[in-house]
């Protein structure tokens, strides 16, 4: 075998890559913080005692947002979640309660449920995969990060499987549109036309990210070492 | 040059079934060949790729496979690059891509930078390391694929259905990559149903009939002439789809295509060809009122774009079909847009009888959709959106992953539904030749721009 050939070795210049040390401690550290910190801001979102508490908790997440991504990340798709989600939960708000005065307390969840995810959407948004692999090597065993990593890769993927699973059952006379949703007896079709598509769309992606991952060898070996770039 | 991989009498049969997909096979694969393996879908060729590469977990084996011994100089003896590349990028980065195989090694991180550099040069894909992944091109992916598999030096690299996914620039670069390993004495082994573009690297042809057996040779399937489909069944000229300006700006403020213009007359066979990632899926959900283009004007089925009012008037069906599949009969599938459009129960059952019937599968009607064949799902899911005779049926990539015969079939189907019900047709085919003369009308969309062909 004449591999050889194939790896012939030169000298490389990665300017954009530090390789001085394996694993830079410094980057993972930061990350780690990063980490922690949006874990701590979603915990605060949730036990939010008061109005003004959630104020400032919203202000806090904007000037992160702000800094960690550079004034880059658009918040324009969430936002159109947070009115959907908004609405949903004061409708149900209403059914519960028949009263206009219940509409308040399910603005104020909405709002806790949006600044409980928040944090979460900024750091997976201006974080490389790469690093947080390598924070998250540092508290859990390496196959571990490397799965917990992969979720956070392949959600979006996910998304798009459901979405393009809910378009083609619409089409196919699914009631699952929003106006049609508005009859809970129509909720049944989203049931069965999108969910249980949807889990085995899911097993399947698992299992392909599993495979592709087996036949580069994840999991020959008790440890993995970690690559210094980005 | 000598054997660096040998199976004798091997046998596997998957769990709940009683034939084996793989039967007694003898194989002996050579240091330095290229080794193409053909065969109708579900006829077990990513089933032998997977048993080489040591992948096969559930289900029953029987016989032997001699792999070479893994060394320190040849870490892995069998590479494999699967058939979706999009799975298969596991991180996010050009660099981190190559290095993920050396990780699971446990190479010294320090080795770690040459060595990628080296295969991605073997490959031709000279990014930097810090280059993200999402904004390859899918043939760029596919190379970053296989030197992630060549940095972990193996003597066999397995290529699931490379045609698939590479527009004829990246099955250029591919078949340089393939000539240069084998010079390298690196020995390949392609699953292809369509191996053509790949002839002039390929030096043994084998072949899965089916029936579990490997024999020397290529697959055949039956043949046909693709030429001469029965015209399309035009009435009146009377417009159904029409699109003027059409622009779609996508992630990052990028266009996808702009300036998009045509019209579809009722009764006509229309096809949008262009490689992967060109946008011909986001084109179609727009026609279908799922996503908004940013410029330009839409009327479909005398209206705009809205699924609403289109429901039952428009069909569509996506790529991989088999996906929307979720009742427990063939039968309840394919019944389920005709209950939820209202026809009448005897209605229902003449319609699923009559799509069935079209599509060659009545004798599935009992039988659960999930425990189908490939083939078998996409002809159902077909089934199930053409038997409520839509006005206008959009189709995406409706081939993809079916081999010859299955392919004519579903073009056969869709033609036959054209002339008999006059329903207009929208394909779209990444191949830009694929089955010239049936459709009424070509475009091809590329650089961002749809002009006929």
């Amino acid at each position: 075998m004449h591999l050889g050939k194939l790896f012939s070795m030169r000298k490389v210049s990665l300017a954009a890559v530090s390789l001085e040390t394996p694993v830079p401690a410094g980057d993972a550290k930061w990350v780690g913080l990063r980490m922690l910190l949006a874990l701590t801001l979603s915990c605060l979102a949730f036990t939010a005692p008061s109005v003004p508490f959630l104020l400032a908790l919203t202000v806090v997440n904007l000037a992160l947002l702000w800094y960690l991504g550079n004034g880059q990340i658009s918040l324009r798709r969430e936002l159109k979640a947070f009115v959907w989600q908004t609405l949903v939960i004061l409708v149900l708000y209403l059914i519960r309660f028949q009263d206009l005065g219940g509409l308040w307390g399910g603005f104020k969840i909405s709002w806790q449920l949006f600044l409980a995810l928040l944090p979460s959407m900024v750091f997976v948004r201006s974080t490389s995969q790469t690093r947080i692999v390598q924070a998250l090597n540092r508290i859990m065993p390496c196959r571990m990060a490397f799965v917990l990593s992969t979720c956070l890769k392949f959600a979006p993927q996910l998304l798009a499987e459901v979405r393009s699973i809910y378009e083609g059952q619409v089409l196919r006379g699914a009631r699952i549109l929003p106006r049609d949703l508005v009859k809970p007896w129509h909720w049944l079709d989203l049931l069965h036309c999108v969910v249980v598509p949807a889990v085995v769309q899911c097993m399947a992606l698992a299992g392909n990210i599993a495979l592709a991952a087996r036949a580069r060898d994840f999991g020959s070996q008790p440890k993995r070492t970690c690559w210094p770039g980005l | 040059m000598g054997v660096i991989l040998r199976l004798k009498k091997f046998s596997f049969t998957y769990p709940e079934v009683k034939t084996p997909v793989l039967q007694d096979l003898d194989l002996e694969i050579e240091a330095g060949r290229c080794y193409c393996l053909t065969g109708p879908t579900g006829s077990g060729k990513t089933t032998l790729a997977l048993a080489l590469k040591g992948l096969l977990c559930a289900g029953k084996h029987e016989g032997e496979i001699y792999m070479p011994s893994v060394t320190d100089s040849t870490p892995m003896a069998v590479g494999m690059v699967l058939q979706d590349p999009e799975v298969q990028l596991l991180t996010s980065s050009v660099g981190a891509e190559v290095a993920f195989g050396l990780e699971n090694l446990c190479v010294d991180p320090a080795d770690m930078p040459e060595r990628v550099v080296s295969a991605l040069q073997a490959v031709g894909l000279e990014k930097p390391l810090d280059y993200p992944v999402d904004k390859l091109s899918m043939g760029q992916k596919y190379r970053l694929l296989i030197a992630a598999l060549l940095v972990m030096k193996p003597l066999l690299l397995i290529l699931d259905e490379p045609g698939a996914q590479l527009d004829p620039e990246g099955l250029e670069l591919l078949r340089e990559c393939l000539r240069r390993l084998k010079q390298d004495g690196v020995s390949i082994i392609l699953c292809e149903h369509r191996p053509d573009s790949l002839l002039s690297e390929i030096d043994t042809f084998l072949q899965l009939d089916g029936s579990g057996r490997l024999a020397e040779g290529r697959y055949q399937g039956e043949k046909f002439a693709p030429s001469s489909p029965p015209f399309s069944a035009i009435t009146e000229k009377e417009t159904v789809l029409r699109v003027q300006d059409l622009s779609f700006i996508g992630v990052g403020d990028q266009p996808v295509w702009s300036q998009v213009a045509f019209t579809v007359d009722r009764g006509r066979r229309f096809s949008v060809t262009g490689m992967n990632g060109t946008g011909k899926t986001t084109l179609l959900r727009c026609l279908a009122g799922f996503l908004s283009p940013q410029q330009g004007e839409i009327e479909i089925l005398g209206g705009a774009p809205d699924a609403y009012r289109l429901r039952g008037r428009l069909g569509c069906l996506f790529q991989n079909p088999q996906k929307q599949i979720f009742e427990n009969t063939v039968g309840e599938e394919i019944a389920f847009p005709l209950k939820r459009f209202g026809l009448l129960n005897g209605t229902v059952e003449e319609r699923v009888a009559e799509a069935l019937a079209a599509c060659g599968i009545s004798h599935l009607i009992e039988q659960s959709p999930h425990k189908l064949s490939y083939g078998q799902k996409h002809l159902v899911a077909l089934a199930s959106v053409l038997a409520p005779r839509p006005e206008l049926l959009l189709l995406d990539d409706p081939l993809a992953g079916l081999d010859d015969d299955h392919s004519r079939a579903v073009m056969e189907l869709l033609v036959h539904y054209n002339v008999q019900h006059g329903t207009t047709m929208l394909w779209t085919f990444h191949d830009p030749d694929a089955w010239p003369g049936w459709a009424d009308q070509v475009l091809h969309l590329e650089g961002g721009r749809l002009a006929p062909r």
